[in-house]
């Protein structure tokens, strides 16, 4: 079997190729060089918090939103996401950390692609046969969380979508000369996030007990559905699933520091783990 | 006339240029917090080394609907890459330094010839204050590393020291869809695998040669590993996986595991 069809098997049962286990096997054997996005700071908790690095591991979902723009983000993640899992664990890892969602510009009409990157690694004393934890903040922020007796485990997206038909004309009250709610739009727009929410809700469910949503993007367009005058709405959220004990307290005292870092800080915390939502602002495919 | 110098400031003048820095001055790029923290690792800066390669990146011609890897371009992003690093790593050598931190790998494009490239590799050489041995790459020769001053102080305090930039490149040619596949996609959210495939070889091409550069460096793993795509004005469907990261050993006695203290953690009350 060549590389190409390889691949082309394991994506369609979203597995790890076999390529790239085979690779993985000679890192967790020792017969390879492990490999981290980490940095030598993050390296030095590995130590303090019993954790061996193993190697990047990445997954891709290149999507073709022949018939929804706003739900083939939510399959496309999703998809990604199995397919990470997948690698994690023939890595031998329990954990991937520094998560990052990216997504390539090489611009194909109607098309994206979905991929994650992070670190696979192993971290003692996390309970066994679970699945492999999918942590989209860095190593330093992991442990932070997890002193703080919690486990960021996944992500969850919830995404909706809707067209609002027009029949009269009126949703936009544009030759109103006197201050006026645009009512149709305004419910248009409150259902669209509120659905996304409640999918996200929904989604998060399965992985843990709370989100840290760091991607709320959307989008209203005007246009035209079938023969009628139509608004569409969308709506993409996008968060990190943590699994928190109700009334935990942080077990640290507050002190004040000085930051010897060059340029941001990285004590305000995450850096940007996605550059997904930047370059989709033109109008695709519904 | 000339101006006399107190006894004790021309003592120290003549200490600074016989001690660390034979050559006289030192050159370095580092910021005020990098310099005291190389300092604090133990390490003296001696001087910036530099070292460019022009490269005229050759012709390849793809089969229009294939994945591909271009295997001249990915040699020429490669080839072009390593004679700078080699070029710099010389100088550091000439210098007497034990190593080089904060390589900055940059590409130019020269105006007048879309396909000549500049590759540039530019960071400071350090030697260890104290003369210390044992920081040297496998080879004898100064390390490589893109980490930072800062950076280089936390790897070495992770009981860990830096032996070579390593990295790894694929210059791919992702396949255009045919007709009859784009029409089968209409009215259905579908995956395009034979782009996603192409993402997936090409990815671990780059991190399989990277991972290899390691293995020859004896290194025990490689920190700091960033995996990016990049065009460098090819045409639409080609793109370059570049892996790049810095390849590691542990300290064999310098700073015993057990004195490492453990990182205390810090939330900040800004954001």
């Amino acid at each position: 079997m060549g590389i190409q069809e390889d691949i082309l098997f394991a994506i369609r049962t979203d597995g790890c190729p076999k390529s790239t286990q085979q690779r993985l096997f000679g890192v967790r054997s020792g017969a390879l060089p492990w490999i981290a996005t980490l940095t030598p700071a993050e390296l030095m908790i590995t130590r303090s918090h019993g954790f061996r690095p193993i190697s990047a591991v990445s997954a891709t979902c290149w999507m073709h939103y022949g018939w929804s723009w706003t739900l083939g983000h939510e399959q496309g993640w999703n998809t990604a996401l199995t397919r990470l899992r997948e690698e994690a664990r023939a890595a031998g890892a329990n954990a991937v950390l520094d998560v990052k969602m990216r997504t390539i510009a090489l611009h194909v009409e109607e098309s994206m692609d979905f991929t994650l990157t992070g670190t696979a690694v192993y971290v003692e004393g996390l309970p066994s046969g679970n699945e492999p934890i999918i942590a989209t903040v860095p190593a330093l922020e992991f442990v932070k969380l997890l002193e703080a007796d919690v486990v960021p485990t996944g992500i969850a997206v919830g995404a909706h979508y809707e067209w609002l038909l027009d029949w009269r004309g009126t949703a936009d009250p544009r030759w109103s000369y006197v201050n006026t709610e645009a009512v149709q739009l305004s419910h248009l727009w409150e259902r669209v996030r509120r659905k996304a929410h409640e999918n996200l809700r929904i989604h998060a469910r399965g992985q843990g007990n709370g989100v840290l949503a760091h991607v709320n993007f959307s989008q209203m367009f005007e246009g035209e559905a079938g023969e009628q005058k139509g608004y569409l709405g969308r709506h993409i959220v996008i968060a990190t699933t943590v699994d928190a004990r109700r009334g935990a307290q942080f077990p640290h005292a507050v002190s004040i520091v000085v930051d010897m870092h060059a340029g941001k800080t990285p004590l305000t915390g995450t850096t940007r783990h996605h550059q997904s939502y930047a370059m989709n602002e033109e109008e695709g495919g519904i | 006339m000339t101006i006399e110098l107190p006894p004790h400031a021309r003592e120290r003048l003549k200490g600074l240029r016989n001690a660390a820095h034979p050559k006289g001055v030192f050159t370095s790029d580092f910021s005020v917090n990098e310099f005291l923290l190389v300092r604090k690792a133990g390490f003296e800066p001696i001087g910036l080394c530099v070292g460019s390669c022009v490269y005229h990146v050759g012709i390849q011609y793809t089969a229009w609907s294939r994945n591909q890897e271009l295997q001249v371009l990915s040699d020429a992003m490669y080839k072009a890459r390593e004679l700078a690093i080699s070029r710099m790593r010389a100088e550091a050598a000439a210098m007497g330094a034990d190593g080089i931190v904060g390589v900055k790998l940059t590409i130019k494009r020269l105006e007048w010839d879309e396909k000549l490239l500049e590759f540039i590799a530019i960071g400071t050489g350090v030697v260890h204050g104290v003369g210390l041995k044992g920081f040297r790459a496998h080879d004898g020769g100064p390390f490589t590393s893109d980490l930072s001053g800062q950076d280089f102080w936390s790897l070495l305090h992770a009981g860990y020291r830096p032996v070579e930039l390593v990295m790894g490149s694929c210059v791919y040619h992702v396949a255009h869809r045919g007709i009859l596949s784009s029409l089968g996609t209409v009215g259905r959210n579908v995956e395009l695998e034979n782009f996603t495939t192409a993402m997936y070889e090409a990815r671990e091409i780059a991190i399989d040669r990277m991972q290899a550069e390691a293995a020859a460096a004896k290194a025990e793993g490689v920190v700091g590993v960033d995996i990016h795509e990049g065009n460098h004005a090819w045409q639409s469907h080609v793109i370059e996986f570049f892996a790049i990261g810095t390849a590691v050993l542990p300290l064999e006695k310098e700073i015993a595991p057990e004195k490492i203290p453990d990182p205390i953690m810090v939330l900040s009350v800004n954001d």
